[in-house]
């Protein structure tokens, strides 16, 4: 059982690390947040498994603070900025990310 | 009955799989950024639901299971808040440049 | 808001919470113990500590509104958005994942019945989790406005009963309207 569990983390980040195209293509920064919104719970689900996989009930709480803190950030993100600042698109055209 | 509850805890994991996928492609592909919130708020929290459902079984009660569940709540209750407040946000900004609906 | 039963519905609301604290705090400390009726006093009393000083700030940070719950109907709204959350999830991802995607966004304003407050942002919370809705805002007359990821579907009919079930749980407050 350890072993499925392990592979579903594993595919779990996967997805995640899908999702951080997302991050870098935004177009805006709310876009950007979102994606890291579904990396925290990603990252929750990830860790829920890993700590079940390994048997390591510290892992939980690890989750439990990643839980936090991704909602914390959005709430953050949402208090700190205008709303122009959240939507805001780049002024200029992006520069090439460098390879 | 171990069997049976592996053979449950595989089905649950790999539904909540596909729906983390799901979330993934869905913020990839919808059109606009409040479309792609909707697909955040929901997808990935029925995909944790699902993970967490899967574990259940494999933890130990009652302190283990109910903290998967309580994660849960929480985790929902975090989608449930932030949905709306990136979505308020972007709305604002929306309706500055354009008449209201 | 100066009723006779105030200050049993603080001293009612208090225990409630400080029960609800404590029990999250066994969750969070609880697995360390190898057998739960062998806890440590010390760890006991710091948890106690933990839940009063929890409760304390809870009851400052939302003052409790008059008037009980009706557990059954809670029951009932609880099941609904459990069930609820389950659809959107499915709708969305059968959307995402669709060869051609079929959406039709749109703005939808819907005049709901709770107030501005606490309940209004329950209210938002709980239809944020509904298929196709996200509340955006509220209006210059005072509706909400949703977004919505396919205005073909019957979105406000859903909306109306997610409202009908909610009024049935914590009853409907006086508006100023």
């Amino acid at each position: 059982m350890s072993e499925f569990l392990l592979v579903a983390a594993l595919c779990v980040l996967g997805t995640v690390a899908l999702g951080l195209v997302a991050i870098l293509r935004g177009p805006t920064p709310a876009d950007r947040l979102s994606a890291a919104q579904l990396l925290g719970t990603g990252g929750v689900a990830a860790l829920l498994l890993l700590g079940v996989a390994t048997d390591t009930a510290g892992v939980t709480d690890l989750a439990l603070v990643l839980a936090l803190l991704a909602a914390f950030a959005a709430v953050a993100f949402v208090t700190q900025r205008t709303p122009a600042d959240v939507v805001a698109e780049p002024a200029s055209p992006p520069a090439q990310e460098p390879e | 009955m171990t069997l049976a509850l592996n053979v449950f805890t595989i089905v649950a994991v790999v539904l909540g799989l596909v729906f983390f996928l799901a979330g993934t492609v869905g913020l990839l592909r919808f059109p606009d950024t409040l479309t792609r919130l909707h697909a955040l708020t929901k997808a990935d929290n029925l995909g944790l639901g699902l993970v967490v459902l899967g574990l259940l079984p494999q933890v130990a009660w009652p302190f283990g299971g109910l903290k998967l569940i309580a994660l849960w709540l929480l985790a929902l209750l975090a989608g449930a808040t932030v949905g709306p407040l990136l979505g308020h946000a972007v709305w604002t900004h929306a309706r500055g440049r354009e008449p209201p609906p | 808001m100066t009723r006779p039963d105030a200050a049993p519905s603080i001293a009612r609301a208090a225990a409630a919470r400080g029960t609800g604290f404590f029990g999250c705090w066994l969750l969070l400390a609880g697995p360390g113990w190898s057998n739960p009726a062998a806890a440590p006093v010390a760890d006991v009393v710091v948890g106690l500590l933990a839940a009063a000083a929890a409760t304390w700030a809870s009851l400052h940070l939302l003052a409790p509104t008059p008037g009980r719950l009706r557990l059954g109907a809670l029951g009932r709204l609880v099941l609904r958005f459990l069930w609820q959350s389950i659809v959107g999830g499915i709708d969305v991802a059968r959307r995402a994942l669709a060869p051609r995607l079929s959406l039709q966004p749109g703005y939808l304003v819907y005049p709901a019945r709770p107030p501005p407050g606490p309940r209004r942002a329950l209210f938002g919370a709980l239809t944020s989790l509904v298929p196709g809705t996200l509340p955006v805002g509220t209006d210059s007359r005072g509706a909400l406005v949703y977004h919505c990821l396919d205005l073909r579907q019957p979105v406000a009919d859903g909306l109306a009963r997610d409202e009908a079930l909610m009024i049935a749980v914590c009853g409907e407050e006086a508006t100023d309207v």
